[in-house]
């Protein structure tokens, strides 16, 4: 709060709940009492109506004529406009929580199945494991459909079995061709997969993902 | 006005699509050199404006350039692809709607294994009413790489979805080769097992089936 010049400073720490107007000096009481009836009544008293005021605004309301009604008919009698009173009693109040609960119910039962298929979905893919034994070689990678033969996105890493490289890659549905990249320069289909011609006089292995993340 | 707007829309869209055609697939570039990228979007284009599904072209191109083909042969092995994609989806062609990109890919692929367009035609007609050509067709595919002769292959699809086998029991069969081939059987007699074991032998005449007189091959 900025302070006014024209206040007395007692005064304003008044204002500022600091100090009761009684704790003033009596010649600055009067003017502290006024201060704060400038600003705090009007804000803080209840606003209380007049009893016939409402009856008065609706008598009004009646009074005035109707417009037309923009359409005839069933049409017409739902957009005229009249006058709606509500009261919700207990009751109504128990039943349109319980209404509420239910179809918050549902919602999340809804929301849950189609999470549950969406995780489907995603169940639909599956880690398969690439082994190869290849023993006294320095790097083992498998490249193919699956990530764009690029075989820097899978490489294999030696196990504790001597000479035996492997891999977990994430597959989609559907048949992938892959093969093994050795020492960087040397591909090799996986011999305990069937294989295809790759179309550069060297075989392709192939791996085929059905649903629900099944290797077949 | 109307012949203006008219004029510049037609122009525009005129514009867009020789855009899109000489745009070469991002995907290429950087993986394989810059006449490789120009010839594979030429094939990319004719294979797009016929209809066929452009996916394994571009894998293929991709994988010659991972696998460091020189530029002839990927752009060989690109047309090559092609081809069976216009194939399969000859093959497929039929009073039914027109194929499913999905369906023309397994039949490119059965035909890469080594089915004939011939026999993709009748994989795809047997499985036609069950609404599985893409599954049907790749198991085909699979078994032929397993190592079961293509007509053998064929039968024992078709056996299977003749025998009320759904969806997943004809995805199944090349799992079951391969657990017969583990037991010691080839894979041609696994094949023949399995399409007898359904009670579904295979159709006489068929090719790559040994004629009756020789008999049942043996397991070793």
């Amino acid at each position: 709060m900025t302070e006014d010049s024209s206040l007395d400073p007692l005064i304003v720490r008044v204002l500022d709940g600091e100090l009761r107007p009684e704790d003033l000096p009596p010649e600055l009481r009067v003017e502290a009492e006024r201060a704060v009836r400038l600003l705090h009544p009007p804000v803080e008293a209840p606003v209380s109506l007049s009893p016939w005021f409402e009856q008065r605004v609706m008598a009004e309301i009646r009074r005035r004529p109707r417009p037309e009604p923009a359409a005839q008919g069933f049409l017409g009698w739902l957009l005229e406009r009249r006058e709606l009173r509500l009261s919700l009693r207990p009751r109504v109040w128990v039943g349109a929580a319980a209404m509420l609960a239910l179809l918050v119910v549902a919602g999340v039962q809804w929301q849950a199945t189609r999470a549950g298929s969406e995780v489907a979905g995603v169940g639909d893919s599956a880690y398969v494991r690439f082994t190869l034994y290849a023993p006294g070689v320095h790097s083992v990678a498998v490249a193919g459909s699956f990530n764009e033969w690029d075989p820097r996105q899978a490489p294999l890493t030696q196990t504790h079995t001597p000479g035996v490289w492997a891999g977990t890659v994430a597959l989609p549905p559907g048949q992938h061709v892959y093969a093994f990249l050795v020492d960087g320069s040397r591909w090799l289909p996986d011999p305990a997969s069937p294989t295809v011609d790759d179309g550069f006089g060297q075989r392709n292995s192939v791996v085929t993902v059905a649903a629900r993340g099944r290797v077949l | 006005m109307k012949s203006l707007i008219l004029g510049l829309a037609l122009s525009g869209s005129a514009a867009l699509s020789l855009a899109a055609q000489g745009t070469p697939s991002p995907r290429l570039e950087g993986r394989v050199p810059p006449d490789v990228v120009r010839a594979v979007t030429a094939i990319v284009d004719s294979a797009s404006h016929a209809g066929l599904p452009v996916e394994l072209l571009l894998r293929k191109a991709l994988e010659g350039g991972a696998k460091g083909i020189p530029n002839d042969r990927i752009i060989g092995a690109v047309r090559v692809v092609s081809g069976q994609l216009a194939a399969a989806a000859k093959a497929l062609d039929g009073p039914a709607p027109k194929a499913e990109p999905e369906a023309i890919e397994a039949g490119a692929f059965a035909i890469n294994a080594g089915l004939s367009p011939d026999q993709v035609h009748s994989v795809a007609q047997a499985a036609r009413a069950s609404n599985s050509q893409a599954g049907a067709l790749r198991t085909a595919g699979t078994l032929v790489a397993i190592g079961v002769p293509p007509g053998r292959a064929v039968a024992l699809v078709e056996g299977r979805i003749r025998a009320g086998g759904s969806a997943a029991d004809v995805l199944q069969l090349p799992q079951q080769v391969q657990s017969a081939v583990g037991r010691g059987a080839t894979p041609a007699q696994a094949a023949e097992g399995l399409g007898k074991g359904a009670g579904q032998g295979p159709p006489a005449g068929h090719p790559d089936l040994p004629p009756k007189a020789q008999g049942k091959p043996r397991r070793p």
